[in-house]
């Protein structure tokens, strides 16, 4: 998938690819600007206006859902849940009514009927007295309920890939790993895909099955999660994780990325960088479902050839 | 809720203190001997003089001041000095004429207003939008007296299809009976449907002349809410939700974006009732603005202060109204904080 | 949401190119900013050269009243037998200076008032602002026309009485602007180097905070134009025969009933077109509604 501003050549996602089998949380990781959000609002068909969709392809069970996307149109069986989630409920309308609208819409319920089922959702999330809370308005409820809402809504669109971009990152510790536990129990209970945002490793590790990370819009690598913990091959990731362990935050020493690049976007900051970097870099299986993009894993090879 | 209400009635009521002091501080402190003025250019020292008795403006200023307070809060206004009649009870007279006009100007502002904005917003970027542009740009340009006299040319003189500036209805028509003061409502009440028509066709180009000009404030501001609620957070996540583009721009979209309108439609009314003062002139339409017209043109300086401490109280009544009006729509400052969970 | 990658890259600009060649290239992407810039230069020369080549705008002549547009007089002729043009010209320079006054005066004085009540804050900020409060709860047009008709009928008179009308929006911009330059680090170099609040206020937070004021001002010269024509046209503070556009579309009100529409109708197009000459420049540069 590649993904630009129109009439500007440098993409802002380049050949982006990765996939999401049904009951699998795959995480994407990387920093600000890396183009986690810009990923997920591609796959919903939401792309801000001005930017595109130039290549590549969005395919669900088989079926290409590239043009729909292009054209704006949101595939019923992809959702999405955002951070902010009292920002990103309709301030103006009850939650119930919310979820119920949602129910009308992708499950052909009746009004009544709607109504109905959307408080045994919104108690199935784990809301205390939901028929008290569906009456209420999103400014009346703490973030975290207002994430179950969310969450209770992107439920009622019955969705095969659920996109969870920082689910948690506005809420308190406590209540991070009850949405956890709530996005892990709807997985094995649906067997639904999650495409789970994050910029925390610590969220990663608990939470996904497969890690792809992004930086600059380019994937770096991607693997199952304990072996990209324990063997990270490409250097931005090992520099992600040294970065957690010196307890450095990444985003202090974030740079802008320049899109104007054709090579590596990483080469800029990386320390093992060396002349081929300015070409685009391919994904090189170094291991069983692990595939780095860097020249270097070539240059192994050739070496111990 | 009631906390709200309180404060709000607080600072309103400051703000109509400080409208009576403004006002009377202008007239009577600013340059320009105030008797004198009164008198007009052409009066004898003697006749000054008279009028500064007459008027107490010999006093001291604060007592002059503290006077004139207690009378508004009463409800004196003072005494024209043109008819020799209490300034109050020849405005309100008039005020149903002003408020009519007012009304439907406004109508017709918002039902051409809201609409176009709303389809610049959805059209953003497009012929339509731009359209509507050059539309909000020639309406907050407009000179009223000019567009008023290009209707009265084109309408009237020209083709005749309306009735000419002469008043709010033809020369010799009995207005229907008084209840409403509006010509168009107590017409109906007393069943008189042809002086309701008439009443309509002397409306027409005072309305249309009011309603292009303020038509343009609305859209803009319809346009840029409505461009930026369709941004929004949540309009995002309905849209994720497989809410169609349609059902957002007019639930999600419109609901919430109607909340700054009515603010700004409240502000053009209240701009309204001073604003025709040249409408009420061009069109010798027989209401408050007409009134300060003729207080000008005789230096009628007590009754034009009486009309301008109305405009400023009736606009901060306004306000009031409108933020109730805000509150209802809006249920972040109807109910309260956290009421669960 | 993270922040978003930069989408607004900024566009490239090809090396060498002149500051000219880049307004011009500024001015093609937005033709409506073109026609404010050429329409405002017109004016503008109108102004300056016109009152020497048109015939003298007060000269009355009784033998040629009320005559239809012609090419000896463009703009036809007035009840009194005055050259509509020439005097619509002599307006033009009379009507655009005052607006640029006033717009320049209300944005000096509003600003000063607007940081001193935003830097300062507290008890201050707080009589300021009922101030405004008060100031607003008027239709600009009315307060300027009490003011005048209390100060007396002058020019002066009309540019002080128009500048405080628009003070308002002038004083609410620029303190907002300057709440938020308060917080801002240099603010707090400024002041930790020793330097005195006065010089902190207008020498480092207005000069961060006039942007906004600065637009707008381009909007309230056209506004200004239109209250001070608008003012004229009631009879109030400029008055005839002085040549204003506003006076002489009053003078020419009641020839439009009887068909001699050129005497009002020219002079009030003029006003119009000033006034939307300097809306489709501040429009652009991104001037707010009032």
């Amino acid at each position: 998938m590649t993904v630009g501003v129109a009439g500007d050549p440098h993409p802002l996602l380049r050949e982006v690819a990765f996939d999401v089998e049904a009951g699998e949380i795959v995480g994407l990781v990387g920093e600000s600007g890396s183009g986690k959000t810009m990923t997920s609002l591609a796959l919903m068909g939401l792309l801000p206006a001005g930017i595109e969709f130039r290549g590549g392809s969005v395919r669900l069970e088989g079926r290409d859902l590239t043009d729909d996307l292009s054209c704006g149109r949101t595939p019923r069986e992809i959702t999405m849940i955002f951070q902010h989630p009292r920002g990103a409920l309709n301030p103006t309308m009850r939650v119930g009514k919310q979820v119920a609208r949602v129910l009308r819409i992708n499950q052909g319920l009746s009004a009544a009927e709607a109504k109905e089922r959307s408080v045994e959702l919104l108690s199935r999330v784990g809301i205390p007295g939901a028929d008290r809370v569906a009456r209420a308005y999103p400014h009346q409820l703490s973030g975290g309920m207002c994430q179950r809402v969310m969450i209770a809504m992107a439920l009622g669109c019955r969705p095969k890939v659920l996109i969870a971009d920082e689910p948690t990152t506005a809420l308190d510790v406590t209540i991070q790993a009850q949405i956890f536990d709530l996005i892990r129990g709807l997985v094995a209970e649906t067997s639904c895909g999650v495409l789970f945002i994050t910029h925390d490793l610590a969220a990663v590790a608990e939470m996904c099955d497969r890690v792809v990370v992004l930086y600059g819009g380019q994937v770096m690598e991607q693997a199952p999660t304990v072996d990209l913990f324990e063997d990270p091959r490409h250097p931005y990731t090992r520099y992600l994780l040294e970065s957690v362990e010196r307890e450095v935050d990444p985003r202090a020493e974030e740079k802008d990325v320049d899109f104007g690049l054709p090579g590596c976007r990483f080469a800029h900051r990386c320390a093992e960088a060396f002349d081929r970097c300015v070409d685009f870099p391919p994904g090189v299986e170094v291991g069983d479902g692990h595939v780095s993009a860097c020249f270097r894993h070539l240059e192994e090879n050739s070496v111990a050839s | 809720m009631r906390r709200y209400l309180i404060k709000r009635a607080g600072i309103s009521l400051i703000t109509m203190l400080g409208i009576v002091i403004v006002v009377f501080f202008i007239v009577r402190v600013l340059p320009g001997d105030a008797a004198a003025v009164r008198a007009g250019p052409y009066a004898t020292a003697e006749k000054i003089a008279q009028l500064r008795a007459k008027y107490g403006l010999d006093r001291p200023l604060w007592e002059q001041f503290v006077d004139y307070l207690v009378g508004v809060v009463r409800g004196d206004f003072g005494t024209s000095v043109r008819t020799d009649q209490p300034v109050l009870g020849e405005l309100l007279a008039r005020l149903p004429a002003s408020l009519e006009l007012a009304v439907y100007a406004v109508v017709v502002a918002t039902v051409v207003g809201v609409p176009l904005g709303i389809v610049a917003a959805a059209r953003q970027g497009t012929w339509i939008d731009g359209v509507a542009r050059v539309f909000a740009i020639l309406g907050s340009s407009m000179a009223l007296f000019w567009l008023g006299l290009l209707m009265i040319y084109f309408f009237f003189f020209r083709l005749g299809w309306f009735p000419g500036p002469v008043d709010r209805l033809a020369v010799g028509t009995k207005p229907p009976p008084m209840v409403t003061g509006f010509y168009t409502i107590d017409g109906a009440l007393a069943g008189q449907w042809d002086i309701v028509w008439m009443a309509l066709r002397f409306l027409a180009l005072p309305v249309l002349t009011l309603g292009f000009v303020l038509a343009a404030p609305i859209l803009k501001m319809v346009r840029s809410s409505v461009i930026e609620t369709l941004a929004s957070d949540y309009v995002r996540t309905a849209r994720a939700m497989g809410v169609s583009p349609r059902a957002v721009l007019f639930i999600d979209g419109f609901r919430n974006a109607l909340l700054p309108v009515t603010t700004t439609i409240g502000i053009v009314f209240g701009y309204m009732l001073g604003g025709n003062i040249i409408v009420e002139y061009l069109f010798s339409w027989p209401g408050v603005g007409r009134y300060a017209y003729e207080a000008i043109q005789t230096n009628d300086l007590e009754a034009l202060q009486g009309f301008v401490i109305m405009v400023g109280i009736l606009y901060v009544l306004l306000n009031v109204v409108i933020d109730l009006g805000y509150a209802l729509i809006d249920p972040r400052i109807r109910l309260g904080r956290k009421v669960t969970a | 949401m993270s922040r978003t990658v930069p989408l607004d890259l900024p566009s490239p600009v090809a090396p060498g190119q002149s500051v000219i060649g880049r307004a011009v290239g500024e001015l093609r992407r937005r033709p409506l900013m073109a026609v404010g810039v050429v329409l405002l230069t017109a004016y503008l020369l109108l102004a300056l050269v016109g009152p020497m080549v048109t015939v003298d705008p007060l000269r009355t002549d009784p033998t040629n009243q009320l005559l239809a547009p012609s090419a000896e007089h463009p703009f036809g002729t007035d009840e009194f037998g005055r050259d509509v043009f020439a005097r619509a010209v002599a307006a033009a320079r009379l009507d655009l200076w005052i607006g640029l006054v006033i717009a320049v005066v209300s944005m000096v004085v509003g600003s000063v008032i607007g940081v001193v009540a935003g830097y300062w804050g507290g008890r201050v900020d707080e009589v300021i602002m009922r101030l405004t409060d008060v100031l607003l709860a008027f239709p600009g047009f009315v307060l300027a026309l009490i003011l005048v008709a209390a100060m007396g009928d002058s020019i002066p008179n009309v540019i002080v009485a128009v500048s405080v009308s628009f003070l308002p929006h002038f004083i609410r911009l620029t303190r907002a602007e300057a709440l938020q330059q308060r917080e801002m680090e240099y603010v707090d170099g400024a002041r930790l180097s020793g330097n005195p609040p006065w010089r902190v206020a207008f020498r480092h937070v207005m000069p961060n905070s006039l942007r906004p004021a600065a637009v707008q001002a381009t909007l309230v010269a056209g506004w200004a134009i239109l209250t001070v024509a608008g003012l004229a046209f009631l009879g109030v503070g400029i008055r005839p025969p002085t040549p204003e556009w506003g006076v002489m579309v009053a003078e020419g009100a009641n020839d439009v009933i009887t068909g001699e529409w050129w005497t009002a109708l020219f002079p009030g197009g003029m006003i119009v077109l000033a006034v939307m000459a300097f809306h489709f420049v501040g429009d652009e540069l991104g001037g707010g509604e009032v």
